[in-house]
């Protein structure tokens, strides 16, 4: 496989996990966001999807209350604009790292919940709460993080400069005299 | 470089960015579709459920596990164990502040449903001394009783003494009598949201109050407990499970007043 075909396989494949990454971050926001059944899209019933998903954040117990309904304010929010900004390609390298992070804090608090405990005596059918926590920590680091951070490694791997050889080679093939126009 | 090269080659970059916005936009807005997930389509599957599992009224002689006024615009249904500790906490920091301020003052009315779970082996017949309880009016006290004292009967099994020692001698006569006949596990919710007795369990006349929160519960559904359901003017929202928190619920019913 020559390096220009390597590249653009390279290319597609980042281009096909941005777009994935995006998606998810995307429809993640909008499932907090999106106003209860019957209720309109207005930012009223808005911030009342968002003040439901504070309870979520809430029952992670690691944050104190003071800060939980912010914090839940603003994580969907950053996330919309996160999934749009990675579809846009600007400034991929620091997007794919943004979501990166973003993924690490993800399961930091998954891995907290189930060091904790966190609903395992109150699980329906046995475990129930503990279980959701728990696929949802193997849902998170073993697919969203993976991606995120592949998509990271592939925008600094593509976003590197040529290597000087390839440089030297694009000016011999420059007409004679040329280079010192 | 020539000069013709470099406008070809500019040109091209334009056009391959202007394509790549387009191809961005695009992709955003299918994924906006997807997620808002054509509305009106989901709305009314969730109507339909939300009509069957709306309050239901209790029968006649029903105990009456509920705190405040039927006309207060909030309505928070509970659906726990008495054996769960996550229900505990939810009890002792959230409901019991809920119930001295936003139920007192009219603003909620509090409706507890029974969820006893299979995984715990004395939950069953709590739910049943609860509703002893609740069918000659002393409700509240017994839910105090088990929820303060939840690490020790859990242990030893011996709810009588904690409820024996929330009222007088006459009041636990009362409530005792409305246990006849109900000796061993009460009813828990099953594989599949079923009704069903661990071994050594069977059907008493109390169990007729139970089984109908299970079967509520499934439609909800009820994957965990706590799991509670808020009603605001005729509208029922997602359920909640887990503990929230008294600041964070109170926030939220402030907002919900506040439309």
């Amino acid at each position: 496989m020559t390096t220009s075909s390597r590249n653009r396989l390279g290319s597609i494949l980042l281009l096909a996990g941005r777009i994935v990454l995006a998606a998810i971050f995307i429809v993640a926001a909008i499932e907090k966001m999106k106003p209860q059944p019957g209720m309109p899209w207005t930012l009223h019933s808005i911030n009342l999807s968002l003040l439901m998903f504070s309870w979520v954040v809430d029952s992670y117990n690691m944050l104190p209350s003071s800060t939980v309904t912010l914090f839940s304010q603003i994580l969907p929010p950053f996330e919309l604009f996160l999934g749009i900004w990675l579809l846009s390609g600007i400034a991929l390298r620091l997007s794919s790292l943004v979501s990166t992070l973003l993924m690490c804090m993800f399961v930091t608090a998954l891995v907290s919940a189930v060091e904790r405990n966190l609903g395992i005596n109150c699980g329906c059918f046995g475990q129930g709460a503990q279980v959701a926590v728990k696929t949802e920590l193997i849902r998170v680091s073993g697919l969203f993080l993976p991606l995120a951070v592949a998509v990271t490694i592939g925008a600094f791997l593509l976003h590197r400069k040529p290597p000087a050889v390839d440089a030297a080679a694009a000016n011999s093939a420059l007409p004679a005299g040329s280079e010192h126009a | 470089m020539t000069c013709q090269n470099s406008d070809l080659r500019r040109k091209l970059a334009q056009r391959t960015n202007g394509l790549r916005a387009k191809t961005a936009l695009a992709i955003f807005a299918g994924i906006l579709a997807f997620a808002v997930g054509a509305s009106p389509q989901t709305a009314p599957k969730v109507a339909k459920v939300a009509a069957k599992v709306s309050p239901t009224e209790p029968p006649a002689g029903a105990p009456v596990k509920s705190y405040g006024s039927k006309s207060a615009p909030i309505t928070l249904e509970v659906f726990t164990d008495y054996q769960c500790p996550s229900c505990r906490n939810f009890y002792e920091q959230t409901l019991r502040t809920l119930i001295n301020d936003y139920v007192a003052s009219g603003k909620v009315y509090l409706v507890h449903h029974d969820y006893p779970l299979s995984a715990h082996s004395h939950s069953g017949e709590a739910a049943r001394w609860a509703n002893s309880a609740a069918r000659v009016g002393e409700f509240d006290k017994v839910e105090a009783a088990l929820y303060d004292n939840q690490p020790a009967w859990e242990e030893s099994g011996d709810l009588q003494k904690y409820i024996a020692a929330s009222m007088s001698a006459a009041d636990f006569k009362r409530v005792q009598a409305q246990m006849r006949g109900c000796e061993g596990p009460g009813p828990v919710a099953g594989a599949s949201g079923a009704v069903s007795y661990p071994p050594n369990g069977k059907p008493c006349p109390i169990d007729a109050y139970i089984t109908p929160d299970i079967l509520l519960g499934t439609k909800v559904p009820v994957n965990a407990t706590p799991t509670f359901v808020i009603t605001y003017k005729g509208k029922r929202l997602a359920p909640g499970s887990g503990g929230v928190s008294w600041p964070i619920l109170k926030q939220f019913f402030d907002s919900l007043l506040t439309q």
